[in-house]
């Protein structure tokens, strides 16, 4: 428990600096987000007095950062994007959708990634090893917007499998496309690193000790290699909730999907500085959280780490 | 390995569907309950739109869907002149006092009459300074605007009315202007120019998710933002165009092709932008459900003329000849938009094809001739646009490569600026090169371009009397085809100096499914009354 | 995207042997595979166009192209067909070669440095300096990539290939550093390392001659796969259309331009995915077959 609160206080330091950068970085786009409103039309002198001030544009910086976070931790208000919608409401809505894709891609790279890098461990050197490496460093290696269209156009459009866009068909039917593709790139890292854990324990001595001792082979492979072999899994698969939620930005784009991740490169590029620190701030948390988790459950699954 | 076959695969697959799709569709019901049972409505592909209170926006995605929601009192008729709507009469003597007479009967989704108030009161709000409403900047012209709008810093405004709005009675509104106007009948058919009931001004926070109008079509719901808008039949609407369908469903799309896509696989019912790079396919698809539209949209380029390295006349016009429109066209949009030699779009009364002549027809021999008897242009030459859309990158590229092979500028940079900071880049006049600049028609009248453009305080910083006061006899000319000869007197001024040259007109291209008919989209709105379910 | 963190924990450092023997086994091991020859051959030939490009292309970044030959296919003339604006597609690609080399080498190369020299000094002297460090780290590792490179190129937009190189190094140099660290404390406190010290070496002769060569090779390892992610980050960007620009010439460019263009004009997809997808993959694979030699286990 000491281990956890200590863990926990390490991460205060960390989340203050890193919204303060993301705060920096957005504030430090060139350009006038409330002049940008009108689009081509002029804009009186009186309404951008009016707006830059309702938004705390006239402001320094730490200032505004302050207003910002006394607003989130003391009001839990997240504050408000340049058409008047409260960001929490607007996050409120997409959160979900991006945390269902995030999921179905977590799972499918849980379940097939975990599958295959077990076949592979076990079968290390044969048919099967050979083509899931193959495979594997293909995916990893073809960039996600190629996978993405392609996918979307033979898989959805000409053979139908799966809707092409939206999110009308609910979870999971018009996540599975989506989530698969998401999920495609942490897939093959799940898979090798699966596959090379298996190998070492497969080697490690205390199995060559159970079988010696005459315990069958699926035995000792269940019970103590996977076990064992999952630590760095469990690991990599933690953290990479978190990049999944990030990464989502090219996969939302390309199946429509109104996500945080759409959201958030729109936002960009408006300038909306409360979206983007808000949903930043909400994955540094996750991000953050996940960590924490990851380390203890490696407690769990480790008990050598409880001690350091 | 499996790229190429897929690929492949997806060109032999794709030539499957365009087969199947052509026999008449599966009849996608647009995901809106099609068929028999449920309330026959259909899908349209949208934009998220920033607001839908009509004095607060200029989106076009926005004005698509208050267009079904509000009556105006104009309308711009298929030829580009007004034609009553909601109004019954737009009079004036002297183009300065204007006379708004307005239909009787005419009600809100609310049950509430349409009056001269409902719209003195949407137009005074909108011209109040601490409202912060997009559309402030229409009212300018209307007597009294100033006192809504001081201009001292921190300075509240001691009204809320405009002065030059007079309701006579409750049929009767009079509008006056600070200076005589005769195109302004037909600025009326902006959505900026809708009528707010009542209703509106106890919340207009809520008022904004959910107008209420006087069109054929009510709001069936809240906006579901980037979701969804739902409309329904506004079953008390007396007005010329009943609704023919029992509702509409926007879908809100973050991306054209993702939207394009959809209508394709018949899980969207219209798209009214087809990106322009799949227009072919899409023709070929669609068959007659293709509908090209002329639009009043305009790409130029223009010059920074305030900076002297661009004060040359000749400089700009060899730039101008340098550049093969066509081809650009052709490669860029597939040959989807149209390449201009004039100010104006064509839609718009008192355009002339051609007006610029010899100096916007594509011709390396003469635009490199004409380059150096300029004395040419030496140093770093930059290209500014904003990072909007991805085509504006792709059609300068290939204005970079002309100049660069047809007048010899080695040194060709881009300056590509951030959506939110590029206009204000061009209004501090910060810029050092050609910049791309685009014009969404408000309505078909050359002044509208001309004007807003080439008028005083431009962003070239280019300065001409004569243009100017052409202008301003135009604007006070007795009647629209009274003013039309001076307009075009004024164009020849700003043709001749060539402070920005013309490039392109662009076409929406509108593609709908085999699940509706009577599509009649035009260039001023995409009709949805007109619409049925089949 | 730029996540290589997975593949080093598998890695573990060749202990106390010498630091000759290891490499030197290691080539042993490598000759015998293809897959190292082979990628090493498609790696020498990216290396190559990036070098002299004119050896394989005809033409210039951006010249001789004619807007009337604006997607053609494949054909006479041009193996390859011609890209949006006209010009040849291959010379393009050939000249695209260079943006993503260099930028995935220079990257990486950076990145490595800082994490070497942060690694070291956290990793040796521990205590304070070992907290702000890791702290430090954790602040960057935080930043979800896509996100913060386009912040940052955003606000900064065509300033060309180094501004993303200095991009990429900022968001991708915490995963080597950290395993840098974890190599440095594990090797610090092996019995040689204390002889040497005991014999009075000083801080940096300890370091340098001692420490870092024996934590060195799970970190290059990461180090060679990373080349290969960072060239398909910097790919994604120049996709979203936040990276580099005209004139500069890059495969991630050349994707941007075809996903409006590539259900009717396959080619412009094709191509330069095809080159991407070879170069990232022998950077994958070379870091694998290495990683395989330098671990004496699997031999």
């Amino acid at each position: 428990m000491r281990y956890a609160a200590q863990r926990l206080l390490q991460a205060v330091p960390v989340f203050v600096a890193t919204t303060f950068l993301i705060y920096a970085m957005v504030w430090a786009l060139p350009g006038d987000p409330i002049l940008a409103l009108a689009g081509d039309k002029p804009l009186p002198e009186s309404v951008v007095r009016t707006l830059r001030a309702h938004y705390h544009l006239d402001e320094p910086l730490i200032v505004q950062y302050g207003l910002y976070m006394a607003g989130v931790f003391l009001r839990g208000d997240l504050g408000e994007t340049f058409t008047g919608q409260p960001v929490a409401e607007l996050l409120q809505d997409r959160w979900g959708v991006t945390a269902q894709l995030a999921l179905t891609a977590w799972v499918f790279e849980l379940v097939v990634g975990v599958g295959l890098g077990v076949l592979a461990g076990l079968r290390r050197g044969r048919l099967a090893d050979t083509l899931v490496l193959a495979g594997t460093t293909f995916v990893i290696a073809v960039p996600v917007f190629v996978v993405g269209y392609t996918a979307q156009i033979v898989l959805g459009l000409n053979l139908g499998l799966f809707p092409t866009a939206g999110t009308d068909e609910g979870w999971p039917v018009s996540y599975l496309l989506p989530g698969m593709v998401l999920g495609s790139f942490g897939l093959a890292y799940v898979a090798r690193l699966t596959r090379t854990s298996v190998v070492e324990n497969l080697r490690a001595d205390y199995v060559r000790t159970a079988t010696a001792k005459g315990l069958r082979r699926s035995r000792v492979v269940g019970r103590h290699t996977l076990r064992n072999s999952l630590i760095p899994v469990v690991t990599y698969l933690g953290v990479d909730f978190g990049n999944l939620m990030a990464g989502a930005v090219v996969t939302e784009g390309i199946f429509n999907l109104p996500g945080i991740g759409q959201q958030v490169f729109q936002s960009i590029q408006l300038q909306e500085g409360p979206v983007v620190v808000g949903v930043t701030t909400l994955l540094v948390m996750i991000f953050i959280v996940a960590n924490l988790l990851v380390d203890l459950l490696y407690g769990v699954l480790d008990p050598r780490i409880r001690r350091g | 390995m499996t790229v190429v076959s897929n690929a492949r695969g997806a060109a032999v697959l794709l030539a499957a569907a365009l087969a199947l799709s052509a026999c008449g569709g599966s009849g996608g019901s647009g995901g809106s309950g099609g068929g028999d049972q449920g309330p026959k409505r259909f899908s349209v592909a949208l934009t998220e739109p920033d607001h839908l209170t009509p004095g607060n926006t200029s989106s076009s995605y926005s004005i698509t869907v208050l267009q079904a929601v509000f009556d105006t009192l104009v309308v711009i008729g298929p030829d580009g002149s007004p034609q009553m709507r909601a109004a019954e009469s737009v009079t004036s003597q002297d183009q300065k006092t204007w006379t708004i007479k307005i239909k009787p009967g005419q009600k809100f989704h609310n049950g509430e009459e349409v009056t001269a108030q409902s719209f003195a009161d949407a137009w005074n709000a909108a011209a109040y300074g601490p409202n912060a409403w997009t559309n402030n900047y229409y009212f300018a012209n209307v007597e009294g605007y100033d006192k809504l709008n001081p201009e001292a810093e921190g300075a509240t405004p001691g009204t809320d009315k405009l002065s030059g709005l007079k309701v006579v009675d409750p049929a009767t509104l009079e509008v006056t202007l600070t200076a005589p106007f005769s195109q302004f009948p037909i600025t009326l058919a902006y959505t900026g120019f809708a009528p707010m009931p009542k209703a509106a001004f106890t919340d207009l926070k809520a008022y904004d998710q959910k107008p209420i109008g006087n069109g054929p079509f009510a709001l069936d719901g809240e906006w579901q933002h980037n979701r969804q808008i739902a409309l329904k039949r506004f079953d008390g609407y007396a007005g010329p165009r009943p609704a023919k369908a029992d509702g509409v469903l926007f879908r809100i799309y973050a991306s054209r092709d993702t939207a394009y896509t959809d209508l394709r696989a018949g899980k969207v019912d219209l798209l009214q932008t087809i990106p322009p790079a799949s227009a072919p396919e899409a023709k070929r698809l669609l068959g007659d459900r293709f509908v090209p539209t002329a639009s009043g949209t305009m790409d130029y380029l223009g010059f920074p003329v305030f900076d002297k390295r661009f004060q040359s006349a000749d400089l700009r016009k060899a730039v101008s000849m340098a550049i093969d429109r066509q081809a650009i066209v052709d490669a860029v949009f597939n040959g989807a938009f149209k390449p201009m030699g004039s100010l104006v779009a064509p839609l718009v009364p008192g355009y002339r094809e051609g007006a610029c002549g010899e100096a916007c027809t594509y011709d390396p021999a003469k635009a490199k001739a004409l380059y150096d008897k300029s004395g040419g242009f030496s140093g770093t030459l930059n290209l500014y646009f904003s990072n909007a859309d991805p085509s504006y990158e792709q059609w300068m590229t290939a204005v970079a490569n002309q100049l660069k092979q047809n007048l010899g500028i080695a040194d060709i940079r881009f300056r590509k600026i951030p959506a939110s900071d590029y206009l204000s880049t061009l209004r501090e006049k910060k810029e050092d090169g050609p910049y791309r600049n685009n014009w969404v028609m408000d309505y078909p009248s050359p002044q509208n371009y001309l004007e807003s453009m080439w008028g005083a305080g431009n962003r070239m910083g280019w300065e001409n009397k004569e243009f100017t006061d052409l202008i301003a006899q135009a604007n006070a000319a007795p009647s629209m085809e009274a003013s039309i000869p001076l307009y075009q007197r004024a164009e020849d001024v700003a043709l001749a100096e060539m402070p920005m040259i013309p490039l392109w007109n662009w076409q929406d291209q509108a593609g709908y499914s085999s699940n509706v008919t009577g599509v009649r989209i035009d260039a001023y709105s995409p009709n949805l009354d007109t619409i049925s379910v089949k | 995207m730029v996540d290589v963190k997975a593949a080093a924990e598998s890695t573990v450092p060749g202990g106390g042997e010498p630091p000759g023997s290891l490499w030197h086994d290691a080539w042993r091991e490598l000759r015998r595979r293809a897959l190292f020859w082979v990628s090493a051959a498609i790696l020498l030939v990216a290396l190559a166009m990036a070098a002299f490009p004119s050896l394989f292309a005809a033409l210039g970044p951006n010249e001789g192209c004619d807007l009337r030959d604006s997607k053609r296919g494949p054909g006479p003339g041009a193996v390859f067909g011609y890209d949006l604006q006209g010009c040849d597609y291959w010379s393009q690609i050939v000249h695209g070669t260079r943006a993503s080399v260099l930028i995935g080498l220079a990257v990486t190369v950076f990145a490595l440095l800082i994490a070497v020299v942060l690694g070291l000094l956290a990793g040796y002297y521990g205590g304070v300096l070992d907290a702000v460090v890791s702290r430090v780290t954790d602040v960057f590792f935080g930043i979800p990539f896509v996100l913060g490179a386009t912040v940052v190129l955003v606000a900064f937009p065509g300033q060309g290939i180094w501004a993303m190189t200095l991009v990429l190094v900022l968001l991708g140099w915490t995963t080597m550093t950290r395993l840098m660290r974890g190599q440095v404390i594990a090797v610090r406190d092996t019995d040689y390392v204390q002889a040497a010290r005991a014999l009075g070496a000083g801080d940096v002769r300890v370091m340098v001659r001692h420490i870092l060569p024996n934590s060195l090779a799970p970190v290059f390892v990461v180090a060679m796969l990373n080349v290969g992610n960072v060239i398909s980050g910097e790919a994604v960007l120049d996709y979203l259309g936040v990276g580099l620009q005209y004139p500069d010439v890059s495969w991630g460019l050349q994707l941007n331009v075809a996903q409006s263009f590539f259900a009717e004009y396959p080619h412009l997809l094709l191509f330069p995915a095809l080159f991407l997808t070879a170069t990232v993959l022998s950077f994958l694979l070379l870091g694998d077959v290495v990683r395989d030699a330098l671990d004496p286990r699997l031999h």
